[in-house]
């Protein structure tokens, strides 16, 4: 989705990457856990307009529906229940005998079920079924039944059953238009059981109908996130991937709403941000070139200086005292300035990533005896040495020997005898074999304000230090070195005194070459 | 600053709680709350249901006694035969006397005596009384027709101290027995020489 | 003591570098340009060719490849470190040795000598002639010729191969073979022997790429055999 164009240019180091893939990862983590998140969020709004509206529909659907039901229950039943009392006939007055016999025929042919009907006349109660008097039927029924004469039904809930009551008064013909209340009254009393049943089954429906309902929203709801989520991710993705290095990252802008702008503006910000950020590599790539082409250029005069300091030295005898100090001089300085300036050159081909690794695999503790004997420490007695055999290891031996030189020279220097140079391997925390050479000394030790700084370039423990032998880059370069072997090199203090070294480099399983 | 941006949490989830109520509230009490099967109110559904009940306007006659709850309840019961009884008081205009119909073959004044002998055995059992003193002279009775269709009976007995409901006993056996639809105005005449009047008016409104 | 032809373009090295040198002994010659080394060769007969890399007009590398069309004469490179391409071009166009630019004169004589000393001693209390298949092996005359075919070999080739064949079938490391052939510290450059092998190997194997008598030993150097 998101268009990184990218030109031949190749990534620069190993260093952005990392730096861009540490922090990304949780923040990805994260991205997928959050629970209230912008989708969450606008799919809960639809989802919420959705279900309310279905909701209402059904709600009123249901009640509409459950009336017409009942209703239709009602009328069926108290219609039926008419009929069947008006094929009856009576003696007058009731006789008791025989009465429960007509209320049982009358249960029978209930309609839409059976039900109980309770016969009320004078003072003789009688029913079909156990109980002679219902206790379901109320007063107000009785009273629309015996004193208003109206046939009537009510709907009680007894004990969390509902009942449908009928309460139905009697008259007879006297003549072909008069009538006249026989004083019987008929109840009947049923259970709306299967009326329960069928309005829960409504109400079943109605959620079924519903859920579908809340379904379909989600997909307007999808896409409605979708369209907002998918600019907010790009935007994201985009500003994760400027972060890790690759400026050139910009967002495709689509359509003219407010993401739109928000694109916008951030493709803007991105160019300026390059742009700022170009010129600062492209100065820090002129100082670099700088300091490489500087340095260049003083190598050939110094390769001459440097082939005759030698006929200076011998003949400086032969002159007179002042001119033979200034020779030796200018011949001392020389050497120094062709140290300096090979340190320098070293250091640009770090710089410009130029560094070539020529690995050998040697035999560690030999390579270290034969550095400290190349510089005549092998007898000095100020160093001491705990060199293991047949620790081998795939190594540049040129940068190797300048790593022990370094860390040995340094140590003399600075620190105080006796140097020690201890060789061994180590399991690492991730389980690889490293080779670890700690070389420590028994001086004052590093200050805590200099250790930070114990690897830059010219850097100085001593700011009223004068001059030191060495270049001001030897630790520089010697971190440069072993980074190159894909090692670390920190600096600390001895709890006893004294500053300690110590070089971790992994031990490659692979052969040595050719 | 820290515990500042846990509490708008806290207050954000406080919200959404509340928003998640409503939904609920919205969408399912419509749903839950309204279902089921409640109370109602007493509904009318038509007029009462007509029954047969057996009654022969040629062999029987209806009388009416005081049910338990204070109303009236008929009663129909099948005239005795009584040899020569009935004839001799048929007047000479008894046509006219009910012109709605033929009369039955009760005479009223037997009718009314029927009604001032007390209810029988089985209206007892139904728990039917009556309100009206027992009278013994049967004699005594006497009905008249006027031309407008009035009622005017003579009782043997003390019309004044009659309460409400043997008024309407009698008023409705008469009227009931000298019409099919119960109509008519009928004035009693006791002993005491009192006189009351009225009309049944039990018939229902719906078919009357 | 030795005779040295120095061809290096800029003129104050070369002053500088003929200085030095003539100081500890040597007779030098110095030649700006590499035609004009290449003219000097014949008059001059120089022991020894000190050779610039850049150089203007025809390049060190291809003052090395006319020079090993006909001769066995040692050359050593002058070279900047970093100029790492060119060494490695350099040492297989046929050179014996580098040094890496500024020296001092001490490490250039130093250098010379052990190219030129390796010339010398070549028999010590051996058969003179050694025969290894096809190869046949001049200690004391210092030749090497396959199927009766004498071969050019230059110094450092030579050298290489009389200490190989020398223990026939032991193992030497890179850095021993640096050490006892090229006189180096143990810190010198691999690609040195590597390119040394790679030309010894064009001319005394049959099939370069399944070398018989200079075997390489994976992880630990090279052998001479086993045949």
């Amino acid at each position: 989705m998101i268009t990184v164009p990218r030109p031949g240019r190749p990534r620069d180091g190993g260093n952005e990457g990392a730096d861009g893939a540490g922090p990304a990862a949780p923040t990805r983590r994260r991205s997928r856990v959050r629970a209230f998140g912008l989708r969450t969020r606008m799919l809960a709004a639809f989802l919420l307009v959705a279900a309310v509206s279905a909701g209402t529909t059904s709600a009123l659907t249901y009640r509409e529906a459950r009336n017409a039901l009942l209703k239709t229950a009602q009328d069926m039943a108290v219609s039926t229940f008419r009929d069947q009392v008006e094929r009856t006939g009576w003696r007058l007055p009731v006789e008791e005998e025989g009465i429960e016999e007509i209320l049982r025929d009358l249960a029978r042919t209930g309609k839409p079920r059976p039900w109980v009907v309770f016969a009320e006349y004078g003072s003789i109660r009688a029913s079909s079924g156990e109980n002679p008097v219902s206790s379901v039927i109320t007063p107000e029924l009785r009273r629309a039944a015996t004193a208003d004469r109206y046939g009537s039904f009510e709907r009680v809930v007894k004990d969390g059953v509902p009942y449908l009551t009928i309460g139905m008064p009697t008259v007879f013909k006297t003549g072909p238009d008069s009538t006249l209340p026989t004083g019987l009254v008929l109840y009947a009393v049923m259970r709306m059981t299967d009326e329960q049943i069928n309005v829960d089954a409504l109400l079943i429906a109605a959620r079924n109908g519903a859920l579908p309902g809340l379904a379909v929203a989600l997909v307007p709801a999808l896409l409605a996130a979708r369209s907002v989520l998918r600019p907010v991710r790009e935007l994201r993705r985009a500003a994760r991937s400027m972060g890790s290095g690759r400026l050139d990252t910009r967002i495709p802008v689509r359509g003219r709403d407010e993401l739109a702008d928000l694109a916008d503006t951030f493709n803007e910000s991105a160019g300026q941000l390059e742009r700022s950020v170009g010129e600062l590599r492209d100065a820090e790539a002129r100082a670099r070139r700088f300091a490489s082409d500087v340095s260049h250029e003083l190598r050939t005069p110094l390769a001459g200086m440097l082939a005759v300091t030698e006929v200076l030295d011998e003949d400086a005898d032969r002159l007179d005292a002042d001119t033979a100090q200034a020779v030796r001089l200018v011949s001392a300085e020389t050497g120094k300035l062709a140290v300096l300036v090979e340190d320098l050159m070293e250091i640009s081909r770090f710089d410009a990533r130029a560094a070539e690794l020529n690995s050998d695999e040697i035999d560690v503790a030999e390579a270290i005896r034969k550095t400290l004997q190349a510089r005549h420490w092998a007898d000095d007695d100020r160093i001491r040495t705990e060199l293991p055999p047949d620790i081998r290891a795939r190594l540049d031996p040129r940068r190797f020997d300048v790593v022990i030189a370094n860390l040995v020279g340094n140590a003399l220097r600075h620190g105080g005898a006796p140097v020690t140079v201890l060789l061994r391997t180590e399991a690492s925390s991730s389980g690889t074999l490293v080779l670890v050479v700690e070389v420590a000394d028994r001086g004052p030790g590093i200050p805590a304000a200099a250790l930070p700084h114990i690897f830059d370039r010219f850097y100085k423990a001593d700011a009223a230090r004068t001059r030191s032998p060495g270049s001001g880059l030897g630790l520089a370069i010697t971190l440069e070195n072993v980074n190159l072997h894909d090692g670390t090199i920190r600096a600390g203090n001895l709890p006893g005194g004294g500053a300690v070294f110590t070089v971790e480099i992994p031990l490659r399983a692979e052969e040595a070459g050719r | 600053m820290r515990r500042g941006g846990r509490r708008g949490v806290a207050r954000r989830r406080t919200r959404w709680r509340g928003l998640a109520t409503a939904v609920v509230a919205a969408v399912g009490g419509p749903l839950v709350g309204g279902c089921g099967i409640q109370d109602s109110d007493v509904i009318e559904a038509g007029g009462p249901a007509t029954v047969e009940a057996f009654l022969n306007r040629d062999a029987d006659m209806l009388l009416f006694f005081r049910s338990p709850d204070g109303g009236l309840s008929p009663v129909v019961r099948e005239v005795r035969p009584s040899a020569g009884f009935g004839d001799e008081y048929i007047e000479p205009g008894a046509v006219a006397r009910d012109p709605s119909g033929p009369a039955g073959p009760a005479p009223t004044e037997k009718v009314v005596l029927a009604l001032l002998s007390g209810p029988g055995e089985a209206d007892r059992a139904a728990g039917l009384t009556t309100a009206l003193p027992a009278v013994r002279e049967k004699e005594a009775v006497q009905v008249e027709v006027a031309s407008d269709g009035g009622i005017t009976a003579r009782l043997p007995l003390a019309v004044q101290d009659l309460d409400a409901t043997a008024v309407r006993q009698l008023t409705c056996t008469i009227a009931y027995n000298q019409a099919k639809d119960g109509r008519g105005v009928v004035t009693l005449r006791g002993q005491d020489g009192a006189q009351r009047s009225g009309s049944c008016g039990l018939a229902p409104g719906a078919s009357g | 003591m030795s005779r040295v032809l120095l061809v290096e373009d800029d003129p104050f090295v070369r002053e500088g570098v003929q200085l030095g040198l003539r100081r500890r002994g040597h007779d030098v010659r110095a030649a700006g340009t590499g035609e004009d080394g290449l003219a000097a060769l014949a008059e001059f007969r120089p022991d020894l060719l000190l050779l610039d890399l850049m150089l203007p007009g025809m390049t060190g590398v291809q003052v090395c490849r006319r020079i090993r069309e006909h001769s066995q004469l040692p050359i050593i490179m002058l070279t900047a470190r970093g100029d790492d391409f060119d060494v490695v071009i350099g040492l297989e166009a046929g050179a014996d040795d580098y040094i890496v630019k500024p020296a001092r004169p001490e490490v250039i004589d130093a250098r010379i000598r052990a190219v030129l000393r390796r010339m010398d001693d070549g028999a010590t209390g051996r058969p003179a002639i050694e025969v290894y298949g096809d190869l046949t092996i001049d200690r004391v005359g210092l030749t090497v010729s396959k199927a009766g075919r004498p071969l050019t070999l230059a110094p450092s080739e030579l050298r290489l191969l009389l200490h190989l064949s020398a223990a026939p079938e032991q193992v030497f490391s890179r850095q021993q073979l640096l050490e006892n052939v090229w006189e180096h510290t143990f810190h010198a450059d691999g690609r040195l022997v590597d390119a040394c092998v790679a030309r010894l190997r064009g001319k005394i194997e049959d099939e370069v790429g399944h070398p018989r008598y200079v075997q390489t030993l994976r992880g630990f150097g090279y052998r001479f055999g086993p045949l």
